[in-house]
């Protein structure tokens, strides 16, 4: 059934992900902040300076 | 994915058909096509929310609210919407929110809207090169020290009042957060962390921003009554109410030494903010651990063991700490860090109910805001006049 009211019937948890499924998640969230705030760090040293 | 999962377009509750269909780590990201629209209802009100860094639209949420500040005039020296707590966080929250209620949202939006999931740990990481604790040296010793008592008794005073009262202690946490940081930001911080609900987030953050605006109101007739001298003040009003231009509003209303006080000792507050929302969630952890079998502890329940990214978080804290970042890099991650937090926080807001937000949290929120923070005033009064009288901070 469409969801007329933001929660439906079986939940609309962000944070109801269990498991592997949200290990994956949160690995894929550090993997990218890792490679992100060490990019802009190096970019820090050697473009600017 | 079944072809149930993917007509429906609902989130899968169990761990099960993942673990089926699962091919790698990016597995979790689902595919492209399922992903957009989502994605796009994300974009779509983080960009007319905030004035994000690279987004040259002046149609924002943000400029509307500033240009009201404009119509309303400051409220001693303080933009009215700031002193209710406007950010790049609230503003897309507030507008998900209200598109969630009024039209509902598609199933199909709800994998892309799913990803908070991941930006979460990821902006919570990229917090991490803002707080230099070294900045908050020059603030001197005993400020330093009352800083750091008034983080830890508030958090705990917070925790020990919500179970008294029989708060849900998901719901306490958060509180805990924000009050003892003296920033609601903690609150949605600890979400992932105590997996608390969102309607308890927004909830809390209700509670201290409606505490803040009573603790405005007070806070310069307590430090006449003691006699306070300006400087005093400007610590007393950033600890004891918080929130940026809360603070700044009562200290202003004090004097305006007091003001510019408050801005020189508010860095202590701020740089400690990570270790308010740790302790929080470390003394949570351990009581969960404990009490694995008692169904009424629910903050962290399904963490079995300290999260990965938050001591990727604490590795970039100490970095932080020693000089690593410096300003332009920091800069550029905290921009990235505002993309972040707008993007999460649309899909927060689309995925609540008004319902989530005032009913099902009820009032026990506010009373243990109200108890924890105006024992904090009165151990902060307690505190500071000892100061005063030992010669600590001081007289005039």
């Amino acid at each position: 059934m469409e969801n007329q009211r933001t929660t439906d019937d079986t939940g609309f948890d962000y944070m109801a992900n269990k498991g592997r499924e949200e290990k994956d998640r949160d690995m894929l969230g550090v993997i990218l902040a890792v490679v992100l705030v060490i990019c802009m760090t190096l970019f820090q040293y050697w473009l600017w300076y | 994915m079944t072809s149930q999962t993917l007509t429906t377009g609902t989130i899968p509750q169990d761990s099960v058909g993942y673990d089926q269909t699962r091919r790698s780590i990016f597995s979790a990201l689902y595919s492209f096509r399922e992903a957009l629209p989502g994605l796009l209802a994300m974009l779509m009100i983080s960009i007319f929310s905030n004035n994000l860094p690279g987004v040259p639209n002046p149609l924002t949420l943000q400029n509307l609210l500033h240009w009201l500040d404009g119509v309303i005039g400051p409220i001693h020296h303080q933009p009215f919407f700031q002193i209710l707590n406007s950010n790049f966080v609230w503003n897309p929250l507030f507008l998900g929110v209200l598109i969630g209620n009024i039209f509902g949202v598609p199933n199909c939006w709800k994998r892309g809207l799913s990803y908070i999931h991941m930006l979460m740990p990821l902006g919570i990481i990229m917090l991490a090169p803002h707080f230099m604790v070294y900045r908050s040296f020059k603030i001197g010793l005993a400020p330093i020290l009352i800083c750091v008592g008034a983080l830890f008794v508030t958090a705990t005073l917070t925790l020990l009042i919500s179970r008294m009262v029989r708060l849900d202690d998901r719901h306490g946490s958060v509180i805990a957060g924000g009050l003892a940081t003296g920033d609601p930001h903690a609150s949605v911080i600890l979400m992932p962390l105590i997996k608390a609900k969102g309607g308890q987030v927004v909830n809390s953050f209700f509670c201290l921003i409606l505490f803040g605006l009573v603790a405005l109101t007070l806070l310069p007739l307590f430090g006449k009554w003691m006699d306070l001298p300006q400087t005093t003040f400007g610590l007393f009003s950033a600890l004891g109410i918080g929130n940026g231009h809360q603070a700044l509003t009562a200290a202003y209303n004090y004097g305006y030494e007091a003001g510019r006080y408050t801005y020189w000792y508010d860095i202590g507050r701020h740089v400690l903010m990570p270790a308010g929302f740790i302790y929080v969630f470390i003394v949570m952890f351990l009581r969960q651990r404990k009490n694995s079998d008692n169904p009424k502890v629910m903050a962290t329940r399904g963490i079995e063991k300290f999260p990965p990214w938050l001591m990727v978080f604490l590795f970039f804290w100490v970095l932080a700490c020693l000089h690593v970042f410096r300003e332009p890099a920091r800069e550029v991650i905290f921009n990235l860090v505002i993309w972040d937090f707008s993007l999460a926080a649309s899909a927060l807001g689309l995925s609540l109910s008004f319902k989530d937000i005032f009913v099902k949290p009820g009032l026990k929120g506010f009373l243990v805001t109200f108890i924890a923070g105006f024992l904090r005033i009165g151990l902060l009064m307690l505190a500071l006049w000892i100061c005063i009288k030992t010669g600590l901070l001081p007289a005039a």
